[in-house]
């Protein structure tokens, strides 16, 4: 009857169900008491209609509906077409007793046969429309003496009466309900003993929020021992030095002792003095030591328990994944149906524990994974058996702990991501040159999914699938959990989504580093590598400071640039750099100084500071500093911003029309940082990837009021460009700006020499200068 | 009978006067006796808590502070609007610190002392320790004490000011907790 993927849902809703429950028990004896209680009559009626409604959720109709005909009666009572008379309550308890043993044999297949929930229904039934005959009148006459009398025997015969009371009503039932009705009754009184014993609660339900109160107080505790532990390093000093003290004071005292007799009274004196220090000297030095090894001994002991504590503070927030997975094989079987595949859904380590909060936000992440494998991954039936392979497509999750995070992987024995495939798309959409294409391996290539955007393309969809939101899978691990996604694929044998998240949100891994005076500490999960390198190898192209790094090129940017915290300048020779992948963009950060790895509890920046740009949280360290948490995905797109020099509003003059621009570049980056540059000033632009194109956009028509390009271009160069111009009699008027890395003189003459009409370098670009020429030649 | 009648007819006439003018009466001694008792209800006492940001005093009601914070450890935090300085750990919950001054545009707390005093103050949805240059003496105001404030404030510091509080003849700006308070979402 009920449906194996339901469990999940089961439990869960048995745990709502029981609250509900209690709380209506509660009810109906204080309405008992106080029938014209409004607030708990509406109370009731809610209760009744979240059973009704939560119940039908997982499938368990006949709590539904028992759930329906009290909500009825409720509504009557409430809408004052009934008054609540104690009759009713046996009613209510008879109902609501039903309700709790069938939530607690949902998934069960041994329900007692005996149960006869049709009377039931249609007893309260009755009740019901007898109380909206009555009119506010104390309702359904006939079966109340028969429940009062049947309980006050104690014995819970009225499920007979009202069985009776029901056949009345529908004679044709008559037969099988009253031969029903002894075995009824005792399957009723055993399940009214069980309701009479007190159930053991297992579980209490706790406010997030107050667990994470109690998790701030522990830390600060556990600040506290820390420094509980530094006084017990010092205390040591002291007996250290007290020992040294002692020893010279020993060495004094037989210097003094070697000394000749005399008669001399003021020396008795001393001695005596001499003897009297001696042992107050000794007694301290005693009391000391045991007091340091007593403390000593304290504080380890604290130290022990406070770890523990703090881990069982930490457990409080943990549930296991089976929460979450659970509802999958239902979710994944309505998937395969609609995209009309075979797929079987295989789920392993269930156990496996994790915050609550991330728990939350795992679930649509891994539905998009799993709808992009089933859509993308297995093929049809029939091309799975052409290719040799099971007609029924595998899916596999599974959950494992390693240190101090969650992997989840899915994985498809399907068709696998084409890296060509994606190039192509990739070329096509704009997202990459043809040269970058090239440059990329498999593996980087495959990481296009990721892109933000990439994969709404509908072209990128059809023909390498993977593509339907996987930047917003992205975006929930790294951002939100940070965590880190990770695909591998191999043709026609499938591909795996490797989900790498933090145990839990409060604690990660974090890289501590030091810009100017102030620690800052930098999420490990996105740090690719750390660095020490000699200044040398730093090579600067297109004005940008890049490092090479298997054999890719990574930008730099200083961290204290983007912070806007002064540098406190080198103190190695060497400088070193983190770099960080995310999304696809490798970015070296530099900075003054790298402090090491350590874990981090993650604080939020308090109520006022809402979102602070690059600032994630902050953390306390043991000794009660509090140091900043760097928002990864802010610095990147900050140090993205900087490195192609910052792209701001400019403020353009009324003219008629926009002007138009054309530019020619072959960097995809340097396009489209020029692009926004000119776009934000309030420019048309045109884009050509060569000198070539660029030429024959000019040719089809294409009239700017400007031409900016590169020199070293495929196709045609810069230099060939400007030369085409000027030597065209329709196009020598246009103005021709040169921007390129080329900075030697001889360049510089032969662009001019060429017909340029300005000639700037990349190091000393930036948006203004660019805008002035272009502005100053226009006008 | 027509002499009666008339007669009759005046009477009638100012009774009903008479009962209109009863009515004006009845319903203005009405109306006073509201006000009077309104102004009973204002007499009401509220507490303040001074402070001083440069040369002027300022007030802050006691209901909206938490309490005051001394010797504490800051933590600048890069890219927050210039009138954050940063953050403390206040046994163990991070709080803003925001330097009032700047923030109503009055400069700068004159930073003579090394550590100003720090009020911290909190509503609903939040709180903040404002540095001070320095903390007063609580108050007694009646409520109806609590004037609008002066139409000559600066626009830009008007928005921060609630009313404004006639103290041991100091006038004193009754702070507005609710604007200071207001949540920093962007950079800006």
């Amino acid at each position: 009857m009920v449906e194996f993927d339901r469990s999940a849902f089961i439990s869960k809703f048995q745990e709502e169900a029981g609250d509900l429950l209690q709380r209506l028990n509660e009810g109906v004896i204080t309405l008992e008491g106080d029938p014209g209680n409004r607030e708990l009559i509406d109370q009731m009626l809610r209760d009744a209609h979240t059973l009704k409604g939560s119940s039908r959720m997982v499938g368990l109709i006949d709590i539904s509906d028992i759930a329906h005909r009290l909500e009825d009666i409720m509504v009557k009572i409430r809408d004052g077409e009934m008054a609540y008379a104690s009759s009713l309550s046996d009613h209510f308890f008879e109902a609501l007793d039903t309700i709790v043993y069938l939530t607690e044999n949902a998934g069960k297949d041994n329900v007692d046969p005996d149960l006869d929930l049709e009377a039931l229904q249609k007893s309260l039934t009755k009740v019901a429309e007898a109380g909206g005959k009555a009119e506010g009148t104390i309702p359904a006459h006939e079966p109340v003496p028969d429940v009062g009398e049947a309980v006050a025997d104690g014995e819970p015969s009225h499920e007979i009466a009202d069985a009776e009371d029901v056949m009345e009503i529908h004679e044709e039932d008559e037969g099988p309900a009253s031969a029903e009705a002894p075995r009824q009754a005792k399957g009723a009184s055993e399940r009214q003993d069980d309701s009479l014993r007190p159930k053991i609660q297992h579980t209490i339900r706790i406010r997030t929020g107050q667990i994470d109160r109690l998790l701030n107080l522990i830390s600060e505790v556990v600040i506290s021992q820390i420094k509980a532990e530094q006084r017990v390093i010092e205390l040591r000093q002291s007996v250290s030095e007290m020992a040294e003290i002692w020893a010279a004071w020993s060495q004094l005292k037989s210097v003094l002792n070697s000394l000749p007799i005399d008669d001399d009274p003021m020396r008795e004196q001393a001695v005596d003095d001499m003897s009297t220090l001696d042992g107050l000297l000794s007694d301290r030095r005693r009391s000391l030591a045991a007091f340091a090894k007593s403390y000593n001994d304290d504080t380890s002991r604290t130290s022990i328990v406070l770890n523990d504590l703090q881990q069982q503070g930490m457990r409080l927030r943990m549930l296991p994944v089976s929460t979450v997975f659970n509802t999958f094989p239902r979710a994944m079987r309505e998937l395969a149906r609609s995209f009309k595949k075979d797929v079987d859904l295989i789920i392993e380590g269930g156990d496996t524990e994790l915050d609550k909060k991330i728990l939350e936000e795992i679930n649509d992440p891994l539905i998009h994974i799993m709808r992009n494998a089933v859509d993308h991954g297995i093929e049809s039936t029939d091309v799975r058996a052409a290719a040799g392979k099971p007609e029924k497509g595998t899916i596999r999750m599974a959950a494992r702990q390693e240190g101090d995070h969650i992997v989840i992987e899915v994985s498809d024995d399907g068709a696998g991501i084409d890296p060509d495939k994606v190039r192509a798309a990739a070329i096509r959409k704009g997202y990459i040159t043809e040269s970058e294409a090239k440059s990329m391996s498999d593996r980087e290539a495959t990481y296009l999914i990721f892109e933000k955007g990439f994969s709404t393309s509908p072209i990128i969809t059809e023909i390498s699938g993977r593509g339907v939101g996987m930047d917003v899978v992205r975006e929930f691990i790294v951002e939100k959990l940070k965590g880190s996604l990770d695909v591998t694929t191999e043709m026609g044998k499938g591909s795996t989504f490797l989900l790498t998240i933090p145990l839990t949100l409060a604690i990660i891994r974090a890289l501590m580093l030091r810009v100017g005076d102030q620690t800052f500490a930098l999420p490990t999960a996105s740090v690719d590598e750390t660095l020490r390198i000699l200044p040398e190898e730093i090579i600067k192209v297109e004005g940008r400071e890049v490092i090479r790094r298997q054999r890719r090129t990574v930008p730099l940017v200083h961290l204290g640039d983007i912070l806007s915290v002064p540098s406190a300048g080198l103190e190695a020779t060497k400088i070193p750099i983190a770099t960080i992948g995310f999304s696809g963009h490798r970015m070296g950060f530099v900075v003054d100084q790298l402090l090491g790895e350590q874990q981090i509890v993650i604080k939020t920046l308090g109520t006022h500071l809402q979102k602070i740009d690059n600032v994630a949280g902050v953390t306390i360290l043991g000794a009660g500093e509090v140091v900043p948490i760097l928002n990864v995905p802010d610095l990147m797109e900050n140090a993205r911003y900087r490195a192609g020099q910052k792209v701001g509003t400019v403020e353009t003059e009324e003219r008629k029309g926009p002007a138009r621009i054309l530019i020619c570049e072959d960097s995809f980056t340097t396009r489209e940082l020029e692009r926004s540059i000119f776009e934000a000033a309030g420019y048309d632009v045109e884009v050509a990837v060569d000198g070539a194109q660029g030429y024959a956009k000019l040719k089809e028509g294409l009239s700017p009021d400007a031409v900016v390009t590169d020199v070293q271009m495929p196709n045609m160069t810069g230099f060939e460009l400007t030369r085409a111009i000027r030597s065209d009699p329709e196009l020598s008027d246009i103005p021709v700006v040169i921007v390129t890395s080329l900075e030697r003189d001889e360049e510089k003459t032969e662009g001019i020499e060429a017909g340029a009409d300005a000639y700037i370098t990349k190091s000393v670009f930036n948006q203004d200068t660019l805008l002035d020429t272009v502005e100053r030649l226009i006008r | 009978m027509n002499v009666d009648d008339a007669t009759k007819d005046a009477g009638t006439d100012r009774t009903e006067k008479l009962a209109h003018t009863a009515a004006e009466v009845l319903k203005r001694r009405a109306e006073s006796l509201a006000q009077e008792a309104e102004t009973e209800e204002a007499k009401s006492l509220m507490s303040v808590l001074l402070f001083r940001i440069g040369p002027e005093w300022y007030a802050v009601r006691v209901e909206d502070v938490r309490e005051i914070y001394q010797e504490y450890a800051l933590t600048p935090i890069p890219c927050v609007p210039d009138y954050i300085q940063g953050v403390v750990n206040i046994r163990g919950e991070i709080i803003s610190v925001t330097d009032i001054a700047m923030l109503m545009r009055l400069g700068r707390v004159s930073g003579l002392i090394e550590m100003p005093a720090a009020i911290v103050v909190q509503n609903d949805d939040c709180a903040t320790a404002m540095v001070v240059d320095e903390i007063g003496d609580i108050a007694e105001i009646a409520t109806d004490g609590v004037e609008p404030p002066l139409s000559i404030i600066d626009k830009v510091q008007a928005e921060f000011i609630a009313g404004s509080l006639q103290i041991d003849s100091r006038l004193v700006g009754l702070l507005n907790v609710d604007r200071v308070l207001q949540p920093i979402g962007t950079t800006d």
